[in-house]
């Protein structure tokens, strides 16, 4: 398994539950980041299976 | 007698912005250093100069976040601020013994917030303001991590394939002096706002200003010089630690951290949330190591980070409180 696409998807989940804590003036944020960590765990979990 | 004490406080503020400087600044030197760009002297001067220039180029929401956004300002009398600022100075010095890069922001929000509630208990905190910079706690050093893996996977694109590696190499150095520039700018933005906070919090708590006013120029100028001279001391157990523990820089790596971080500064500055530049700085160096793998990075090392982020906001807390606690009795 890759430890690394497993790291993004822990970070995206901890800042996904961060969301309804954070202002709705800057919510953008932790919904944006926790996107772009799922993105990052499936790009490497793509690139871990390609080698 | 409350002249004097309000020139004390203030002078103490502008220590604690020193210290700031000589304690996180360090960060801002540590990729520039440990991949050879400049020697340590001549990096402290470059990020001290970009320290200084950045009050022409932020504004003050930051100052007014730590003024009002997060303990009562009714509640903020020149003991609790003394009180506070003991605390993050004590903090800061300690962790400095122990060659640890944790946050002096949260030491002196810690400081703050812990010398309020011994004084008029927890009521006087702010939810909204201290949620607000809790968030960003977790979330400014994920947000470094992020982008320093997407801009350092970015630029090996965009070199990949080019065959004169000698040029490539040139030219992340000569970058990495804009990307330091950058994030040493971010830093002595939202740095040194925090210490115009507290001396804007003083100053109307001594009835010197009305409520709601602007920071005095003076008080901006002098901030932003007490972090440059601070800088320019520097800090060299911590940039040994930020510099090459962590992970091993190359120059592309350098540019790719330090312009995550800078950006990530930038936005919260702009924004007026006080977040830590180490944290930022750190989650930043960890994603360009993690760009070639997990084990690129010492995790042995991040984890020690994190412990003095966890301890730093309970132990300047702590500090404050018994501090004030001492301060009343006496009084």
């Amino acid at each position: 398994m890759d430890r690394r696409a497993l790291f993004f998807l822990f970070a995206a989940a901890l800042v996904a539950a961060l969301i309804p804590l954070t202002d709705g003036e800057f919510r953008f944020v932790p919904i944006g980041l926790a996107i772009v960590y799922v993105v990052l765990a499936l790009a490497s979990y793509l690139d871990h299976r390609s080698r | 007698m409350e002249l004097a004490a309000v020139v004390l406080v203030v002078g103490i503020a502008l220590a604690f912005d020193f210290v700031n400087g000589f304690h996180d600044a360090a960060n801002s030197i540590a990729t520039v250093v440990s991949t050879r760009v400049l020697s340590p002297r001549l990096a402290v001067a470059w990020a001290a100069f970009f320290n200084f220039v950045a009050f022409l180029v932020f504004g003050t929401a930051v100052a007014a976040t730590i003024a009002s956004g997060v303990v009562e300002p009714g509640a903020l009398s020149i003991g609790v601020i003394f009180a506070g600022l003991i605390g993050a100075v004590a903090w800061n010095l300690i962790t400095f013994y122990f060659g640890l890069p944790s946050s002096s922001s949260h030491a002196l929000i810690g400081g703050i917030a812990g010398a309020a509630v011994a004084k008029s208990g927890f009521s006087v905190l702010i939810g909204d303001g201290i949620r607000t910079i809790g968030v960003f706690i977790v979330l400014s050093p994920l947000v470094g991590l992020a982008l320093g893996l997407i801009l350092m996977v970015g630029l090996q694109w965009a070199v990949a394939g080019y065959p004169k590696v000698d040029l490539i190499n040139r030219f992340f150095r000569r970058a990495q002096l804009v990307s330091a520039a950058a994030f040493s700018l971010g830093h002595g933005g939202n740095d040194a706002q925090k210490t115009m906070g507290v001396i804007l919090a003083v100053l109307i708590g001594a009835g010197y200003l009305p409520e709601g006013s602007d920071v005095p120029l003076w008080v901006v100028l002098s901030a932003h010089i007490a972090i440059g001279l601070g800088t320019l001391s520097g800090g060299w157990r911590i940039v040994k630690t930020m510099g090459s523990k962590i992970t091993r820089l190359q120059p592309i790596g350098g540019v790719a951290a330090e312009s995550a971080a800078a950006a990530t500064l930038f936005f919260t500055s702009f924004a007026g949330i006080p977040v830590s530049t180490t944290h930022t700085i750190t989650g930043a160096i960890v994603g360009v190591g993690a760009s070639r793998r997990l084990s690129a990075v010492r995790w042995g090392i991040a984890g020690r980070v994190v412990w003095a982020w966890i301890l730093t906001i309970p132990g300047a807390w702590i500090i404050a409180g018994l501090t004030y606690a001492i301060i009343a009795a006496l009084s």
